[in-house]
């Protein structure tokens, strides 16, 4: 078979991934990977990756895991940010070839999204949900297991498109006819919907997990109007991905189908409809930036609450309004695509739902300002970013207004103001909030806390890097600047804007090299946290030790009444008053390493649909179904953690007594 | 003298949202020696069925309101098949898939429907 | 939250719901099938819309054979109802009869894939398969993902009927079997809205 090889580099490699900054690029990640297996092999640390991580079913290591991940990808996809903004900075530019920008564009919308955000909340609700419910895990810690590990390698796939193959380059959203396999030969789409496909089921089970286990797993007394705000957000968030991942997982099959099995869903011959991917996408689509931003709803209201030194005003409201944009964004998904011109009754309607939109938000955002009002406001990191969201939420939401206007959208549409439009609300709101809630929850995840006075330099630089990214490519937009635009020539009027939002851009850069400084520095010689309470917390999970111990709680609290541990302390109560004869053995769900091989099957599922190797993506569909017949029939997944361990540990904590 | 109401304090009224959850989503089990449900139920969903296919092979009525009258036998069908073999309504304390299965009803239905009417303007030009 | 339950309910409950952390189970079995119909809802949604979309290939009318797909529709209903049967049967401790039931339920199970196959090949054989128009692609992944979860659920049952065997009725088979019985009924019901929707709409127009 002398052609096979060839055939397998110019598969594989083929002219686009052979640019010299690529090749770079490879050459760095090949050293660095030789690097890291020769530092993991010499400091033998490779059973104890396996045992602690690569096989753990706790969710507050999976938290980690899941933290890490978003981190990396935020880089990535920060990277991708700043070679856009170098190519627009000035007209006629040629920072990269125009096939390079279509991807990397791409890829820095998809990463952000999917790879970045959705992990990033996952993190937070593994490492607080079930301490916030007085549970001892989530309702299923396989199938936790299995959606990190689904997510992981389904990231992995995505990321690997650059260096393999080429990456998609038909935006984020992946509209075809753009994926048509006529206009789009190379394997980049096939990765991205593969890449898609396998992290939304993940997400998916995440979904089903995270509703079951606030629906189930709360400790006794702890009835729905006594959750936290977090809880709350979680059950809201958990039930929209139920609802909003089924229509997005159908249309990547089916383009995939056009691409990979002929069939002719989204062609532009044989009767298909494209408009009907984008129907189908935005019903997914619109309930996903509500998956993005409810979570940090619940994290700003228990920010509020805590570093206002208030119970949150208007509790009952604030349920309400979340149900409300629930619903609500069930009925707004035209609103993406008023353009395609579905007639004046169906924009109408769909721009009247989007508007009423703005009601519960609205509504919570005068509920966290009532909060703060007579509070006494401690300015940390986390409310700071607090304080920072609700002046650009609004900002941002009131653009969305502007967008939902139908008319008015036929000229907004696509272009620059509208990028503006949901950089300011997923920015303001959901990347905000993700650092509010890593700083609030850094200390209960690792034991100690990060760096206040760094942490505020981090804070302002995304601010303020932030506005002056943003705010010029509102009027950019104004002016005429379309999105996905390669270059432009000279005499549009842009350039100047360009040029300050590059600079912006470049200020928001050096806000992320601040907080990863930040975090490694309190790595180092962070201020550890030996009350388990540095913020005089309201919830549950401050009851407890920081880190928390691997069982959580050793006798399950009993809840009185809303934020349980205020009124614990308030009291004269603690969690720390065990007594030796309280404690029992407790039932633990055991590791198992089901979890990480069903992803990696699943990634040599994607890798070998991709490339159309057809015995490779058979090999890994039978990984996955021994896989799935192994936890079929694996009865012994629990293990019981004896009472003494947890008296000894509980002891040496200065937790029990006599 | 009449009593005065008090008002409820807010564990009280906690209570009473508890009581009315478990109004609505009370878990009922049956309990019987011959499955005269489970009989009934399929001989019910047989007739649905092949009435559905009659009324269409003799198009007794106008397309529109037939299709109108089959989807409602579907419906019917569904809600049986969930009442009787699904067991909708047992659970441990509060049968709690009521709920979201309420809601998918809506949204599946929101979904098909609204799906037709966005797309309709496509059937001026294909 | 669970509400606590005194020990004489417990008692009264049937096994899958007197172990907690089964019931749990179910409770997750019921969301993953709340998804499951969203997926089926969306792709209803795209044959509703692309149901004329018949290119230069054959309409509904002239492509559904009403014989298989009554046939079809039969063994469905009558396997819902042995699987009824069978959750029946293990409320009672019965272990032979449940998998009799069970046994019983794949083989109608079976029956209707055969069926399913069959007319898909008949199709195939006179050209419409799903590269000829955007109806028949939006046919086929409808009615081909349906039959796949048929599918998927006989093999399930299957190793539903080994665990049986070797374990009997316990707190975690019991659960196991009830979600399958979930399942399988809700296949019966997304496949009568096929029934009503594609074969017998078809033949409205």
């Amino acid at each position: 078979m002398p052609s096979f090889l060839p055939y397998l580099y110019h598969t594989l490699f083929p002219p686009t991934v052979r640019y010299p900054d690529i090749l770079l690029i490879d050459f760095g990640l090949i050293m660095a990977g030789i690097g890291l297996l020769g530092f993991m092999t010499k400091t033998r640390r490779w059973g104890w990756l396996w045992r602690e991580w690569l096989t753990t079913v706790d969710h507050k290591k999976i938290a980690v895991m899941y933290l890490i991940a978003a981190i990396v990808m935020l880089f990535r996809g920060g990277i991708d940010a700043e070679m856009l903004r170098a190519q627009l900075a000035l007209p006629t530019t040629k920072f990269m070839p125009a096939a390079q920008y279509d991807e990397v564009f791409t890829t820095h919308g998809t990463i952000m999204i999917f790879f970045m955000a959705m992990p990033f909340i996952f993190a937070l609700f593994n490492a607080v949900v079930p301490l916030m419910i007085g549970a001892r895990d989530v309702a299923f810690p396989r199938i936790n297991a299995m959606s990190y590990w689904l997510f992981a390698f389904g990231a992995i796939l995505f990321n690997i498109s650059f260096v393999i193959g080429g990456s998609p380059n038909a935006g984020w959203t992946a509209y075809p006819p753009y994926t048509g396999l006529a206009f789009n030969p190379g394997p980049g789409e096939n990765y991205y919907f593969l890449a898609l496909i396998i992290a939304g089921m993940g997400t998916t089970m995440t979904g089903v997990n995270f509703l079951v286990t606030t629906v189930r797993m709360r400790a006794p007394g702890m009835t729905l109007m006594r959750m936290p705000m977090f809880v709350w957000s979680t059950m809201i968030t958990s039930a929209l991905i139920l609802f909003a991942f089924p229509p997005l997982t159908v249309a990547l099959a089916m383009s995939l189908f056009d691409r990979l099995f002929g069939s002719s869903f989204f062609t532009l011959t044989r009767g298909g409809m494209p408009m009907m991917y984008v129907n189908l996408f935005w019903l997914f689509g619109h309930p996903e930036v509500y998956i993005l931003v409810i979570p940090l709803f619940g994290v700003f209201s228990e920010v509020v609450s805590t570093f206002s030194k208030k119970q949150l005003f208007g509790y009952p409201v604030m349920v309400v309004s979340m149900l409300a944009i629930m619903f609500l964004s069930y009925g707004t998904w035209v609103h993406h695509f008023f353009t395609m011109g579905a007639g004046p009754a169906v924009n109408a309607f769909f721009g009247l739902s989007t508007m009423l939109i703005a009601i519960p938000t609205g509504v919570k955002i005068f509920n966290w300002i009532f909060t703060m009002w007579g509070g006494r406001i401690q300015l940390t990191v986390a409310m700071l970013y607090q304080l920072a969201f609700i002046p650009t939420f609004v900002i941002g939401g009131a653009s969305g207004v502007m967008l939902a206007v139908v008319p008015a959208d036929y000229q907004f549409h696509n272009s620059y103001f509208l990028i503006a439009h949901f950089h300011n609300v997923i920015i303001g709101g959901t990347l905000f909030g993700l650092l509010s809630g890593l700083y609030y929850w850094w200390p209960k995840m690792f034991g100690m806390k990060l760096n206040e006075r760094q942490g505020k330099v981090a804070f302002w630089l995304f601010f303020i890097g932030f506005w002056i990214t943003f705010t010029p490519q509102y009027l950019l937009g104004l002016k005429g600047m379309t999105r996905r635009l390669y270059t432009y020539p000279i005499g549009m009027g842009w350039h100047e804007l360009n040029v300050i939002s590059t600079f912006g851009a470049l200020i928001m850069g050096a806000a992320f090299v601040a907080l990863v400084y930040n975090i490694v520095w309190s790595l180092l010689y962070g201020e550890k946290d030996l009350t388990g309470d540095p913020w005089n917390g309201r919830t549950l999970e401050w009851a407890l030790p920081s880190p928390v111990p691997e069982y959580n709680f050793a006798r399950i609290p009993v809840v009185h009444e809303r934020d349980a541990w205020w009124a614990m302390k308030q009291r004269g109560q603690s969690l720390a008053d065990l007594k030796p004869e309280d404690v029992r053995d407790v039932e633990m769900p055991r590791n198992t390493p089901i979890p990480f091989l069903l992803g990696a099957s699943f990634f040599v599922v994607g890798f070998g649909m991709t490339f159309k190797f057809w015995p490779i993506a058979i090999m890994g569909f039978v990984g996955v179904i021994l896989c799935i017949l192994f936890s079929g029939f694996d009865y012994e997944d629990h293990h019981h953690l004896k009472a003494d361990v947890i008296r000894s540990t509980e002891a040496s904590l200065g937790r029990l007594q006599g | 003298m009449s009593q005065v109401e008090q008002p409820l304090t807010i564990d009280e009224a906690y209570n009473q949202d508890n009581d009315r959850a478990l109004k609505f989503l009370r878990p009922r089990f049956h309990e019987e020696k011959f499955p005269t449900i489970q009989i009934l139920g399929y001989i019910g969903s047989l007739i649905l069925t092949f009435g559905a296919y009659f009324l269409v092979m003799d198009h007794v009525l106008p397309p529109v309101s037939l299709l109108a009258v089959i989807l409602a036998l579907a419906v019917m069908q569904g809600a049986l098949q969930i009442g009787v073999f699904m067991h909708v309504r047992e659970g441990r304390g509060l049968a709690w898939q009521i709920v979201p299965l309420y809601l998918v009803f809506l949204i599946a239905m929101g979904m098909v429907g609204m799906s037709i009417w966005i797309m309709l303007f496509k059937s001026g030009v294909s | 939250m669970s509400l606590p339950l005194a020990e004489e309910q417990v008692q009264k409950l049937p096994l899958e719901f007197a172990d907690e952390k089964e019931s749990v189970n179910i409770t997750g079995f019921w969301m993953f099938l709340v998804t499951d119909v969203l997926v089926f809802g969306s792709l209803f949604s795209t044959y509703a819309v692309m149901r004329h979309s018949y290119a230069m290939g054959p309409t509904a009318d002239q492509l559904f054979k009403m014989g298989p797909v009554m046939l079809e529709t039969l063994l469905l209903l009558t396997s819902s109802f042995t699987i009824g049967l069978g959750v029946f049967a293990m409320r009672k401790g019965q272990t032979r009869a449940l998998m009799f039931w069970l046994l019983l339920t794949m083989l109608l199970g079976a029956g209707f894939v055969t069926t399913e196959i069959h007319d898909f090949v008949s199709f195939a054989a006179i050209g419409a398969t799903w590269h000829t128009s955007a109806f028949l692609s939006a046919f086929d992944i409808l009615v081909g993902t349906h039959g796949a979860h048929v599918t998927f659920g006989i093999f399930w049952a299957l190793t539903l009927l080994l665990q049986l065997r070797k374990r009997g009725i316990t707190a975690r088979t019991a659960r196991k079997i009830y979600t399958f019985s979930l399942y399988w009924h809700f296949l019966d019901i997304v496949w009568i809205f096929i029934f009503t929707f594609v074969y017998l709409n078809g033949k409205i127009v």
